[in-house]
């Protein structure tokens, strides 16, 4: 059990960018309106799932909607008390806890927002252990976990209750065309769950991966000591490429940010070039020619993470540019999308890329993500 | 007042809220099956005045939403509007006592007695709007500032929504986006309101008033006596053309069925034609280009032998009609109301003027 405090959310946020791999919006925000709340007196403690009863009853909480937007169309403040009071209107319970569906990108703060205004405890796990563009590609919907009832609020006080959804599918189509119409933001309390199924299909300990993820970069940065040896410490995984960007491609299909880059390989990795294919996230990374894409070096669900090479600041795809200097991580995803079920939701073939085989990387036990 | 309602009301109470629907509120024929199968399985249903309603009792109404044009082809599985009820019943403190019909129209009409049914509660003798409208704040209840949530959606599929909202112009926004997910018909349980609210806010014997008009056509019919004089008495409304309709255009958008129907002049109408806008229900009646009747005020086609009432959806080429203009309930010819529901607020710019003032 921990207490965030200001120095946590900056390196929350710098840990959770990482993890996002590309996607998952930028956490500086959230991030603002975390110590915002904390200078106000407000606490947030966070729990280890083991904490948590088996009747407990849970609900994550984050955002939805188009980053673009949100960062000019600010919340009020009221969106987590409210959200949190009509899932607890619906179900006649109060909520004991607050899950984070997503530790990659800006939905690692909702819960922490959450749990600090509503003095309730926040769960120290998610249910992805990185970012991804949809709401079934979580380790609790894969497993069966009902994805209703869940409440969804915006930020003029319209609430809606989603009381029974029966697939995590039609969940993802009502709430993402209402989302559109609340302004495209809106955050999301759901689904309400027990705590044995929050244990069970958990990615656990991710919001202290995060943090530690996140104070390796900014230790590293101070002492001027290489930030990749120290993310790959608390992570696994290796670096798989260093380089300049030389090319990239990207159009926005169907809400997605999708494309492809080229990066030139600088240092060790001169002479080669390395292809990624995103949407939203990075999907695979392939080694090859300027041209061509000879051999598959990581795809999802495993994460492919880019840094700044000067900084080790995260770099999101809408943020890629020719001649950005870059060093890329593949860092060993949880076991628990390492399964068949889960491969047909996560895999290469769920995103467009049947060709490529999943060849999951070495994973050291108690390292990284579990 | 209390009376039963039983299988031969149903017939009439369908007809006649089909010439209020102005052609919307979906076909009668769907609804009137339903509930005179609710009621061969659950015995008659009690329909009572107003009056009967205690000043805090509750009652909430229970409909059908979304494109009529669909509602023809994909059945409700039954089981939604009980589900609607039981979500609206879980946020209203107290027991609901009485159903209500949100809307007179062929389905919004019957939906709620075959549920009143099922639930074996009385229903009562009101609705929301004295005719048909197509969006969810057009009920009169929304202009005494009655609220539309919790707002409960319900699909044949098993999906369940709660909403509730600012003001019940966001409920619409939100709602008819879920009815297209839902795959545009499903069925809602909403403004629940309390008899004061009722006794204010609702437009009263709209049942009783369906009921009637329902009898006069099937009566006026078995008499061989004219159908179209006894409809035109029976609703104190105007015949403002007869023709034939020789053009239909209808698009399903946006969860609505919008149109428009052109006529040609038969009789003493000869050598003018009439243009009739709908979204869903008749908006707005052009007879050679000027128009001369318009919402919030009742435009209903009425096949010109029968005085069958023919909703937007099952317009086609040939028929022959009869075009009625009938007067609006005085609730909504107020100026606010005007903003609610009147020609401005669908797109025309043009003032409204009451039928019964304009001819």
């Amino acid at each position: 059990m921990w207490n965030v405090t200001e120095a946590d959310v900056d390196a929350i946020a710098m840990g959770a960018g990482i993890l996002g791999t590309g996607g998952g919006g930028n956490p500086y925000l959230g991030g603002l309106r975390m110590k915002q709340v904390l200078r106000q007196g407000h606490n947030v403690q966070i729990i280890q799932l083991e904490e948590l009863a088996d009747d407990a009853a849970v609900c994550e909480v984050g955002w939805m909607g188009a980053p673009t937007v949100g960062v000019e169309k600010l919340p009020n403040g009221l969106e987590s008390q409210h959200v949190i009071a009509a899932l607890e209107a619906y179900i006649g319970k109060t909520i004991d806890a607050i899950g984070c569906a997503e530790v990659g990108g800006s939905n690692s703060m909702a819960p922490l927002e959450a749990g600090a205004v509503t003095g309730k405890p926040v769960i120290d796990g998610d249910a992805m252990g990185r970012a991804f563009p949809e709401m079934q590609m979580s380790t609790l919907f894969i497993n069966g976990v009902d994805c209703s009832p869940s409440a969804m609020v915006d930020e003029k006080g319209n609430c809606i209750v989603f009381g029974t959804m029966i697939t995590a599918h039609a969940f993802e189509k009502f709430a993402r065309d209402l989302c559109v119409q609340m302004g495209c933001t809106s955050l999301i309390a759901g689904p309400a769950m027990s705590g044995a199924e929050v244990k069970a299909h958990s990615v656990p300990r991710t919001l202290t991966l995060a943090r530690d993820i996140g104070n390796a970069v900014l230790n590293a940065r101070a002492r001027k000591s290489p930030f990749v040896d120290a993310v790959l410490k608390v992570t696994g995984g290796k670096e798989i490429f260093a380089g300049k960007l030389i090319d990239v491609q990207r159009r926005t299909v169907a809400g997605f940010a999708r494309g492809s880059m080229l990066v030139e390989g600088l240092g060790d990795f001169r002479g080669e070039f390395m292809h990624i294919a995103f949407q939203n996230e990075n999907l695979v990374a392939w080694k090859g020619d300027r041209d061509t894409r000879d051999e598959v070096v990581a795809s999802v669900p495993d994460l492919i993470c880019m840094m700044e090479s000067d900084t080790g600041e995260p770099i999101t795809t809408e943020q890629l540019r020719y001649g950005l200097r870059v060093n890329i991580l593949a860092i060993p995803c949880t076991d628990k999308f390492r399964t068949e079920p889960a491969l047909k939701v996560v895999g290469p073939a769920a995103f467009g890329y049947p060709e490529v085989v999943f060849q999951p990387l070495p994973k050291t036990p108690g390292q990284g993500i579990e | 007042m209390r009376r039963m309602i039983d299988v031969q009301n149903i017939e009439d109470i369908a007809l006649g809220a089909a010439v209020l629907g102005t052609g919307g509120g979906g076909d009668p024929y769907i609804g009137k099956l339903m509930a005179a199968e609710a009621i061969r399985q659950n015995g008659p249903v009690e329909l009572v005045s107003v009056d009967e309603m205690g000043d805090d009792d509750m009652s909430v109404a229970i409909a059908m939403m979304g494109a009529p044009t669909v509602m023809v082809e994909k059945m409700p599985g039954g089981t939604e509007a009980v589900s609607a009820f039981n979500a609206v019943q879980s946020y209203v403190g107290k027991p609901i006592k009485y159903i209500y019909s949100i809307e007179a129209g062929g389905i919004n009409s019957t939906i709620p007695i075959a549920l009143a049914a099922k639930m074996r509660l009385p229903l009562v003798d009101l609705d929301g709007m004295g005719r048909a409208f197509p969006e969810i704040q057009m009920v009169t209840q929304s202009l005494f500032g009655i609220t539309a949530h919790p707002f409960t959606m319900a699909d044949e599929k098993g999906n369940s929504v709660v909403l509730s909202t600012i003001d019940n112009r966001w409920m619409e926004t939100f709602a008819r986006g879920i009815a297209v997910n839902m795959g545009a018909t499903t069925i809602i349980g909403a403004y629940p309101a309390s008899g004061k609210q009722q006794k204010e806010a609702a437009v009263h014997g709209t049942m009783s008033f369906a009921e009637t008009i329902g009898r006069t056509i099937r009566e006026a019919r078995a008499a061989h006596v004219d159908v179209i004089r006894a409809l035109k008495d029976v609703t104190k409304g105007y015949v403002i053309f007869h023709g034939k309709l020789t053009d239909v255009q209808r698009k399903t958008v946006a969860g609505f069925a919008r149109g428009e129907a052109l006529l040609e002049g038969i009789g003493e109408d000869a050598g003018s034609t009439m243009r009739i806008q709908f979204q869903n229900e008749n908006l707005m009646a052009e007879k050679n280009g000027t128009i001369i009747a318009s919402v919030p005020d009742l435009i209903t086609m009425v096949e010109e032998d029968t005085g069958e009432p023919l909703t937007t959806e099952q317009l086609r080429y040939g028929f022959r009609v009869m075009v009625l203009a009938m007067p609006a309930h005085h609730h909504w010819r107020t100026p606010k109301a005007l903003e609610v529901v009147g020609p401005r607020y669908f797109g025309y710019d043009i003032d409204y003027s009451p039928i019964d003032e304009r001819l």
